[in-house]
Formats: C-alpha cells, structure tokens, sequence
C-alpha cells in the first residue's frame, strides 16, 4: 500500500502541511469557512520542533501492522482494513474513552473535545493523494510504498558514497 | 456536484510567484486548490498561501471612503473622497511648490497601479516617490546595477536545482520562502553542496553541508576572506575575468588584507570554515549565491551585494546554468514597482532622473513638456522633510510606514506633521490611523494586472471576485484622482495601461496583457513582441554599456551602532514562518495568529542565566530610539550577545535605527544596540 511517509532530513518546519489537513478535514474545505466551523477543525499531523537537534519532524499515523489503537478500541470505533492496512476510524461507534490515545507510540491520536471523539489520520479517502502531501513544498511528506522510498533513498545514499570516493567533498 | 469556478491567479504573499487557483462558487470565494503545472512551486504553498484567502473575506476590510472628522471617521462618498484629495494636493502644490508632495507606492500593488502612480507624481513635478523595495532591496538595484547593469536576479528559481553549489548568505529562505527550499533540496539529492551563513541557527541552516555563523554586519569581510582564499589558491575563472569584467587588479590589491584569520577575526567564522566554503564555491561546475535581507538591511548594504557580486564574477559562476546571483525579494511586487520607477532617482525602465535622453522619451510617451531633473525624496528622506516642514502631503499607497520603517515613534511625529495624508488601503492599518482620508482599496484577486516575481517573470492576475463594499481597483481610484486634478490619465483597463509601460520600459518590450494570460507569464527582459523572454540572464554580455561586468572592490566597515556598555547587546530583526512584514494581513489571518501569537525576541541561554530571564518572562528591550516589551524565548539560536526578533508585531521598529546606505539609503534594520531588563 501507499502510505505517508516522511523524510525529516527534509522538513523545514514551515507547517503547510498542518494548515492543509485542517482544511482537508473540514465541513467547508476552505480555510476562511473553516476557521468559523463548530467544531474546529483539527489537522492530524503535527510538525514537531526537536530543539536540540534543531529539527523539525511531521508526525501523523503509521498505519501499523496489528496498530494497538485497534486492538485496544473496546468499540470497535477503530479498525484496519486487512490489505490495505488503512486503520480507520468511526465517530459514530467512539466513545471518547481516548484509550486508543494511551497507546499509541507516536502520540498522533488527537482528540475532538467537543464531539468527545478521537481525531486521525484516515489518508483522505476522497483525494488521490493526501492534503498534506500535495501541500508540503520541500517534499519531506511522500505518498508512496515503502518500497519505493527505499529505493530512492537507495539511490541517494549511493550518489554520496560515489561522491566521496571522486574525493571531490574536502 | 456544486458548480465551483477555477480562477488561476499568483500568491499575494512573499516574491516567489507561486500560482493557485481560486475556488468560486456564486460570485464568492470557496476555498483555493493547488496548480501542479506552475514552474516555480509545482502546485505546493506554504502557510501564507495556503491561508491567503482569508485576507479577502475579512471582516476588517474597509468598505468605504472614510474622512477624519472630530468626531470620529464618518464615511463619504467616492466623489467627494477623490476631490477632496486632489483639492487637497492641488492646493498645497500651488502654494508650496510640486517638491513639498510625496507618493509612496506599493510593492503589494501591480505594475500598472505602480506605474500610474509614479506618472501622477512626476507629472505634478516631483520625483518624490518611492516604495518599500527601499527598506528591503535598494542596495540590490544599486549594487548589481553597478557591477553587472541590472539589478534583478539572474537566473529562474527553479534553476538552483541545477547547481553544485549553493552559498545562501542572509537569507532564511526556508521559513520566509519555503518554496525555495524544494529547488535546494532537489540539487541537494543531485549531490550539491550548500553553505548557509547566517548570525542565527536558522531551519535554513538546517539543511547546509557548511553553516558559518558570521557577526551580524561583518558579511563584506567574510565574501572578502572568501575571495583571498579562491585568489591566493589561483581558483578563480581567468578566462571569465579576462574576457567578461573589468576592474580584477583593483579588487585584487585589497584582498590582500583578508586573509582568513583576518576574516576570521571579524566574523567569528574559524578561518577553516571560511576556506573550505571558498573552495566549495569555486570548484563547483556551476555555484549560485542566494541572498536576502541579512546582506541588504545594512548602512553597507551596497557593498555587501556589491561582494557578492564580486564572488560569483571572479568563479565566472553568472550567465550559466545553476550559476547566479538569486537575491530574494520580499514582496510580490518588489520587483514589478522597482522597474515601474515607483523610485525617486529612477524612470520606468531605470533611466536616472537627471538623464536627458530618459526624461525626453518619457516626455514623449506621456505628451508632457517638462519633468523634473531633480532626485526625490527616498522613504526615509520623506519622513525627514515632514519633521521639517518641507513635506506637507502625503499619498501612501499600501503601505504602513508605522509598522515597517526604522524608528517608527519617529515615523509617527513625521505623520502628525503632514497637512495632509491620504492612504489608500484594504486595511485600516496603525499608519492609516493617521490619515486625513482613506480609500479603500481592492485586494490582488478583486482586480486585475501584471505583477513581477523576484525571478523577473511577469505574470497576469485576472480578477476572480468583486471587491466588498464600496472598495475599488487601484488603478481606478488612481484615475479618478488623476482626472480631479486635470491630469486626464485616460485608460480603458489594465492592459491599455501595461501597453504604454511596454513603451516607457525597455525591458517590457514585448510583453501584453494577451501574451501573460498564456502558459505563467514571460521573464524580463523581452524587448520585442516576437522575444521569448529571458530566463537567464548575462549569458553573452553584462547590461553595461561595453556589455563587461564591473570588478569592484569593497571594504569592510562597521555597522553604524555597536554594543557598548549602556546598549551591550546587539539586536537583529527579520521573519518568521508564519508571519508577514508589518502583520496587517497575516496577523488578520486566525490560522497564522493561533501558531505565532505575540511578539518575541530569542535570547541566548547563557546570556539569559545572568540576566535572570526565564523562558516565557516579559521583558523590557530598550534602544536609543525607544523600548518595547516582548516575550522571552530562550534559544540556541542566537549567539551570546545577539538578540533576534521578528518585524511582524508593532513594537520592533520602535528599536530599529534609520542609519542609511550611502548610496542606496536602505536602512540598517539589522544591527541595533540595545539593552534589556525584566518587567
């Protein structure tokens, strides 16, 4: 499957990404209507400021395999699909127990106070690629198979190590 | 599915030039969606674009001619809102002669207002206007139109994607133009190495191979130290300088004092960072230099472009591909006002004020029989003259001197001493408080024009929307004034108006409004109707009039304030991501505000300790020019001894200096001495 996937060496902090999901996951989809909306919308990324490293890092959901939040749902409000491993998740069926928050090792369960249900990434079923993809300018967010990233991080590690031994860098 | 209309049209914010499309739905804006085609952002925006849209359907927009009275602003009609000004402009020019009027144009506004606006001014005889490219790239044009004959980037943004070596020198491209680090990160994959220096651990240091943190106001010595190593270890292009410049021996004598441990010593650089980043440079097939603000704002800030200048021209690293000088404008029209001569010593086109052959082509074109020989009045001069007494009227076109000139209780005095001050703009702004009159303006997408990216490319913006209440086009109230006062500026739109520019500006040649609305614009200069543009420039000859760049030497000099004992610290201002110049639309933007609410100023850790100053404290920051109280944040940031706040949030300009550029009068925004104490 495609995911999300992010290449931090690459992120410049700059947060279209955050602005462009919160619009994405509005009723209106557009920023001005949006901002008036009750309940707010929320973005389901988050772009992390890492001071000591001087980095900034988008954090949204893996999508893992067996994802814990789905495990734990004790309403089946959260559920992965078996092939797509896309974990989905339903307003309906949330309680607004935030158990699936207590768990999740990346912390990018938010939470909708006024609804009382859990907020996450659900990779923009109505959209070829996700908002914050098409958003980010620098391409630190990709919409691609593992597979392929590894690849083209492949390719790169490769042209740097060809690089060194030109013993062009000084 | 709901009918929505796609109306293409070009950022509002920063230089760039990124294109969108506006959502229409029944005459109103319904969101905005990406244009993967465009060639400068490929579709992506970053915050400021992505929340562009609300500027337009703010409620804080001014709806109607307002006129201060003693009670209070009461609204008027247009009619009486365009005699009054032109009554009011008309009388003092009878009794105080053309030179005691001023009009500062915008950067924010198209081409063709820019160009209206300065032709009003020159035809009332004044060369007293100006616009903000003063405060942000004046040394720019004085600079590299000095060595190379053309003050404006060189090559395509998306060019830097070629290049092997990119040297960004004060520039924090990644937060104040985050498109421009997709191109530097795609030479990056490319195996390019990137140098970034910088007073300030910035996101933009983040991504460099080097990072040289330089004192602020010590960047001549640092390009010089560089230029002493690529010369002392015979890397320069002889050939280049042989064939293309003039001037090498010269540069090449007072090199000789920069050696670096010189340079070293001036700029806090250890001398091995600055020889590896000088061999870098010179050995890489194709080297760009990318420069902002951090080498302009300075009382050296001509010198500093001129050294940057000089960089690239002796490594032959201009007029190729992936080889330039990119210095980033700020404003969408920075470029575009520049060359519409919305500047007090330049005609449309930059033929100098005082040139005959310039002043009798215009005289031509605009059927006028005199124009005045003498220079203007720059920004900073304007608000000297107010104190003065010589200025007595003011027409300020979007633009809110309070906020974003040096010195601003200054800037406020010299308002108070105007007769009278009209400002036309979409906002009431903390400038438009003093005003005699305002004039509601419409916003980018609610009219139509030209506007010139830092990269030179001219593009369309069609009008999407209407604008609310009773705000018009520039362009039209500018006609209207002009027709009050007798001028009889008569033009059916915007592209009657961009026709006559093509003939009063050389390098707009062959550019029509027909040829914009096709495929994103075309890049100056495009002499003829038949030229396609030029993207890069200088490939066969410089614009000089022997077509051979100039070689000049610069020195380094001190700043105009340093730390000394009652002012121990040295304040340093610019951007931040989420934020823009004065604040009057970012800061009316609630996805923007909620991230980056108040006023700020980073403070090293250490320095912090002594002084007692927790993260999140208030604190009182204090300049010779007045004080101002900011909320601590304790960051690595900054080196000890430096303080750094954004420009966005009214207080920072109380600090600021309004030491001048020599030559290019740009003031020296980022070099203040100052002290600080807790509330």
């Amino acid at each position: 499957m495609k995911e999300v996937l992010i290449r931090p060496e690459l992120c410049m902090g700059c947060r279209s990404c955050e602005i462009a999901c919160a619009v994405e996951h509005s009723e209106s989809k557009n920023l001005f209507a949006a901002v008036m909306e009750k309940p707010t919308p929320q973005k389901r990324i988050y772009v992390e400021y890492v001071p000591e490293y001087n980095a900034a890092i988008p954090m949204t959901c893996r999508h893992c395999e067996d994802a814990p939040c789905t495990t734990v749902c004790p309403t089946k409000a959260l559920k992965q699909d078996e092939i797509t491993r896309v974990v989905t998740h339903s307003t309906d069926l949330c309680i607004g127990c935030w158990t699936c928050s207590m768990v999740c090792n990346y912390g990018v369960i938010g939470r909708q106070k006024e609804a009382r249900v859990a907020v996450k990434c659900n990779l923009c079923p109505d959209r070829e690629i996700p908002a914050c993809v098409e958003a980010c300018p620098t391409n630190a967010l990709v919409f691609l198979e593992v597979k392929k990233l590894s690849g083209v991080k492949r390719t790169e590690a490769a042209l740097k190590l060809a690089r060194g031994m030109q013993g062009k860098a000084l | 599915m709901e009918e929505k209309n796609l109306y293409p049209t070009i950022c509002p914010y920063c230089s760039l030039g990124c294109g969108f499309f506006l959502e229409i739905k029944e005459g109103k804006i319904a969101g905005l969606s990406y244009m993967p085609g465009h060639p400068v952002n490929e579709g992506s925006l970053c915050p400021k674009g992505n929340a562009s849209t609300e500027v337009l359907t703010h409620p804080d927009r001014l709806l109607h001619p307002l006129l201060k009275t003693e009670n209070g602003w009461k609204e008027i009609g247009w009619e009486e809102a365009l005699s009054l000004a032109a009554a009011k402009m008309g009388s003092t020019l009878k009794e105080y002669g053309p030179d005691a009027l001023a009009f500062l144009g915008s950067a924010k506004c198209s081409n063709e207002e820019n160009y209206l606006f300065q032709k009003i001014a020159r035809l009332l005889g004044t060369n007293n206007v100006d616009n903000c490219a003063r405060l942000c790239h004046a040394s720019t044009l004085t600079g590299l139109g000095k060595s190379l004959g053309a003050g404006a980037m060189t090559n395509p943004l998306s060019d830097l994607e070629n290049s092997d070596c990119i040297f960004v020198v004060g520039s924090n491209f990644a937060e104040n133009h985050p498109v421009i680090s997709r191109w530097i990160l795609r030479a990056k994959e490319r195996g390019a190495f990137v140098i970034v220096a910088d007073p300030r651990r910035t996101p933009s240091t983040w991504l460099s191979d080097l990072f040289l943190r330089l004192r602020p106001g010590t960047d001549v010595a640092l390009l010089n130290g560089m230029m002493h190593v690529i010369v002392s270890e015979g890397l320069q292009d002889r050939e280049f300088i042989r064939k293309r410049t003039l001037g090498f021996e010269r540069l090449e004598k007072i090199l000789s004092e920069y050696a670096p441990e010189a340079a070293s010593a001036i700029t806090g650089v250890p001398a091995g960072d600055i020889i590896k980043a000088a061999r870098e440079y010179a050995k890489a097939n194709a080297a760009a230099i990318l420069y902002s603000m951090g080498i302009t704002q300075h009382i050296s800030g001509t010198d500093n472009v001129i050294a940057c200048s000089d960089l690239a021209l002796i490594c032959g690293q201009v007029g190729k591909k992936g080889a330039g000088i990119f210095p980033l404008r700020g404003q969408n029209n920075v470029q575009g006002a520049c060359d519409m001569g919305a500047l007090s010593e330049y005609f449309p086109g930059y033929g100098k004020v005082g040139d005959k052959e310039a002043a009798a082509r215009l005289k031509k074109i605009w059927a006028a029989e005199k124009l005045s020989e003498k220079p203007g009045l720059t920004t900073a001069k304007m608000s000297e003259a107010a104190h003065a007494g010589k200025l007595k009227a003011l027409y300020l076109l979007g633009e809110d001197p309070v906020n974003s000139h040096p010195d601003s209780l200054n800037v406020r005095k010299a308002l108070e001493k105007l007769d009278f001050l009209v400002v036309q703009d979409i906002f009431m702004t903390d400038t438009a408080e003093y005003a005699d009159l305002i004039l509601p303006a419409a916003a980018w997408a609610e009219k139509e024009g030209s506007f010139t990216s830092t990269e030179r490319r001219v593009q369309w913006v069609s009008r999407a929307i209407a604008p609310p209440g009773e705000a018009k086009a520039d362009l039209e109230i500018l006609q209207g004034f002009a027709e009050k006062l007798g001028l009889g500026l008569e033009y059916r739109d915007a592209g009657e108006v961009l026709a006559e520019i093509s003939r009063a500006a050389p390098m707009y040649g062959g550019i029509t409004k027909e040829r914009l609305l096709q495929a994103y614009g075309v890049s100056w200069p495009c002499p003829e109707s038949g030229h396609p543009g030029t993207p890069i420039m200088h490939t066969e000859r410089f614009n000089t009039p022997d077509g051979l760049a100039r070689l000049i030497p610069v020195e380094y000099r001190l700043p105009a304030e340093s730390p000394e004992p009652a002012y121990p610290f040295l304040l340093t201002t610019g951007r931040t991501g989420l934020h823009y110049n004065g604040g009057s639309m970012s800061r009316r933007s609630s996805f923007l505000l909620e991230k980056e609410p108040e006023l700020f100023v980073e403070i090293n850790p250490s320095d912090a300790q002594t002084m007692k100053i927790e993260e999140g404290n208030n604190i009182i920051l204090e300049t010779r020019r007045g004080s101002t109280q900011a909320k601590a944040r304790l960051t690595e940031r900054v080196s000890r001894g430096v303080f750094f706040m954004p420009f966005h949030f009214s207080g920072t300009n109380m600090l600021t200096g309004d030491a001048l550029d020599r030559e290019a009068g740009i003031p020296e925004f980022k070099v203040s001495a100052c002290r600080v104490r807790r509330v």
